[in-house]
């Protein structure tokens, strides 16, 4: 074990301050960045929830909820032509739509309109099998629960109209969270009808494929956008991804979260700071006796260095399980924190930094420490 | 018979020191001037405030006097420590000077062949066998064998002394200083610490000058000096004298 690793763990409880600050900076960047990415991979949740593997709409369609309609069947024999894919490309209809709730109050509303068939590409996930009955009715609608209250609506049964078309609630079901509006799930049939001034009759807001391999599917999308540059194609991955980024960037979510991250992150610099300059001071008389031994400076900055790594890893490994039992208690909560491998590698990297950068301010007090003071 | 070489290893001349500006000013050290020799063990006593720690710090090359030169042996060639640059000055420390502090001055953390062993891997660049070993010898030698995996808190104030000391002398110094080694010890453990210095003065031919007011030493020393309001004078010398005392017992 290295004399800087034995100092740390001899002294513990002194370090203790730094190691925490470390992990608290670890645990707010991880924490915000991961729900924050829970919070947009709401955007994508039509993509997520289906199983197509490439998406076709209109030009330059940013994310999922901002697709126009596109020609059916222009677009279905680009599609069709491809070899590799599995079945036939499915219409999928979404657009935002204005919802008149029971009470009489406005709430727009997002229409998802896809297949029954259990095994279509565009199915969502969500729905069961009595789902997919209740919905073959005229009109019938299937909403998520935690939407009810936003919509006023009591539940099965109860009815609202959609851009003036009276729909029923035929269903609930769990896990579609919305950010901007309501998901409302229903058969292409009454999306057609719901959303008939948006999306005309020969249109589509998207056409949903599977291929043979997901390698496959990337060769589609990468020859089709290189022959219609009218049309946005994309692999379901890639648009999710889009979707988020998307929202992320619009919103500047982001920034706020940097910024936040950078308080953070100052503040557990100066603790640490603090942390290794009174230890150092601390071991002053030993450190000068080194020196006056005639053991280099170097050696002792070294030392110094040293402390602020393992300050660093022990706050990173502290943080981990703090994270992830505060990210399972956000989720409890309804705020999904996605902990993403490449968020916690970052997080680790730059708190361990701010930790090596902390142990060359506390370099300072070691360059206080004369020899010459231990004679009195 | 002398008991050590007539030859010195270090030769001071017109050392000045003075502290503060102004009417403040105040000589600490006026034109002192002195030889150490191999094998000798030099007391300089005096009284709270007569500049004693300052003249070791000035011999041992860690303060810069205002006037003088202080001569030492560098291998065989006569180098003015207070001519050296800072980094010169650092590696003749490394590899020709010991300190002994009043405060042992050990790491807290670490164990009593580590305190031996950082000197010679981080000062001399030695691998971790050859440290290990060497440190382990001069603890065995020092009568800490079993104290070897100990650390600070587990050891006693004279144990902890002895482990200062060998830290000293694990380098196998020219020259060892002492500042008031004995003055935290009951005078048990502060005889085995000069018997040890005074050893070690013999046995190995280093030159150690300890500063003290502790009166009982005055037998251990081959020459006692004596600073007063900065001017050093020769109170004892056993030169010519075939050495008595202690550590020829402890032989």
């Amino acid at each position: 074990m290295s004399y800087a690793l034995q100092t740390l763990w001899h002294e513990k409880a002194r370090y203790a301050a730094g190691v925490g600050a470390v992990a608290f900076s670890a645990v707010l960047i991880v924490l915000q960045v991961g729900l924050l990415l829970g919070l947009f991979t709401l955007t994508s949740i039509p993509v997520d929830h289906t199983t197509a593997d490439i998406w076709v709409g209109a030009q330059d369609v940013k994310s999922v909820d901002l697709g126009q309609g596109i020609a059916t069947n222009l677009h279905l024999a680009r599609l069709s032509e491809k070899p590799g894919l599995v079945g036939q490309p499915e219409v999928f209809l979404a657009n935002f739509a204005n919802m008149i709730r029971p009470d009489g109050g406005m709430e727009r509303c997002f229409v998802l309109g896809s297949s029954l068939d259990p095994a279509a590409a565009g199915a969502l996930d969500v729905l069961t099998a009595d789902h997919r009955a209740a919905l073959t009715m005229p009109n019938g609608v299937v909403v998520d629960e935690s939407d009810l209250k936003r919509m006023n609506l009591k539940g099965v049964g109860d009815t609202a109209k959609i851009n003036g078309v009276e729909v029923t609630v035929v269903g609930t079901v769990r896990g579609l969270r919305s950010l901007a509006a309501p998901w409302v799930l229903c058969s292409i049939t009454t999306a057609r009808k719901v959303l008939a001034n948006f999306v005309h009759d020969d249109q589509t807001s998207y056409l949903l494929a599977r291929a043979e391999s997901p390698q496959r599917a990337a060769q589609i999308v990468k020859e089709l956008r290189a022959e219609y540059p009218d049309m946005s194609v994309y692999t379901a991955a890639d648009f999710s991804f889009n979707c988020r980024w998307y929202w992320l960037t619009r919103t500047k979510a982001g920034i706020a979260i940097g910024y936040a991250a950078l308080l953070g992150l100052l503040v557990g610099a100066v603790i640490t700071a603090q942390t290794l300059f009174s230890a150092t001071m601390s071991s002053a008389k030993e450190f000068a006796t080194l020196l006056a031994l005639g053991v280099p400076r170097t050696r002792i900055y070294g030392m110094v260095m040293a402390q602020s790594w393992w300050v660093g890893v022990f706050g990173v490994a502290v943080s981990l399980p703090v994270v992830w039992g505060l990210a399972e208690l956000a989720a409890l909560g309804g705020a999904p924190v996605l902990l993403r491998w490449e968020v916690v590698a970052g997080a680790a990297a730059v708190t361990v930094s701010t930790a090596l950068i902390s142990g060359l301010f506390a370099l300072r007090s070691v360059r206080r420490i004369e020899p010459m003071n231990l004679l009195r | 018979m002398s008991p050590y070489s007539a030859t010195p290893v270090l030769r001071a001349s017109g050392l000045h020191v003075s502290f503060g500006d102004g009417a403040a000013r105040r000589a600490v050290l006026r034109d002192v001037s002195l030889d150490l020799f191999p094998g000798q063990l030099a007391l300089l006593m005096g009284p709270s405030g007569s500049g004693k720690s300052t003249l070791l710090a000035v011999l041992s090359g860690l303060l810069a006097p205002d006037a003088g030169r202080v001569l030492v042996d560098d291998d065989g060639t006569a180098v003015d420590v207070w001519g050296l640059s800072d980094g010169g000055r650092e590696k003749f420390r490394l590899r020709h000077t010991g300190f002994i502090f009043q405060g042992y001055n050990l790491f807290p953390a670490l164990n009593a062949v580590q305190q031996l062993e950082i000197i010679l891997k981080w000062g001399h660049r030695l691998g971790n066998g050859e440290a290990r070993e060497r440190a382990d010898d001069m603890l065995n030698r020092l009568g800490l064998a079993a104290q070897k995996y100990k650390k600070p808190a587990q050891l006693s104030g004279g144990e902890k002394q002895r482990v200062a000391i060998g830290r000293a002398l694990v380098k196998d110094p020219t020259f060892i200083y002492a500042d008031e080694p004995t003055s935290a010890l009951d005078w048990e453990n502060g005889q085995k610490v000069i018997d040890l210095l005074r050893a070690a003065a013999h046995a190995r031919q280093s030159s150690i000058f300890v500063v003290s007011h502790d009166e009982r030493m005055r037998p251990y020393a081959d020459v006692i000096y004596h600073l007063d309001d900065g001017i050093l004078t020769v109170e004892r010398n056993t030169v010519s004298l075939v050495p008595a005392g202690p550590s020829e017992v402890s032989r």
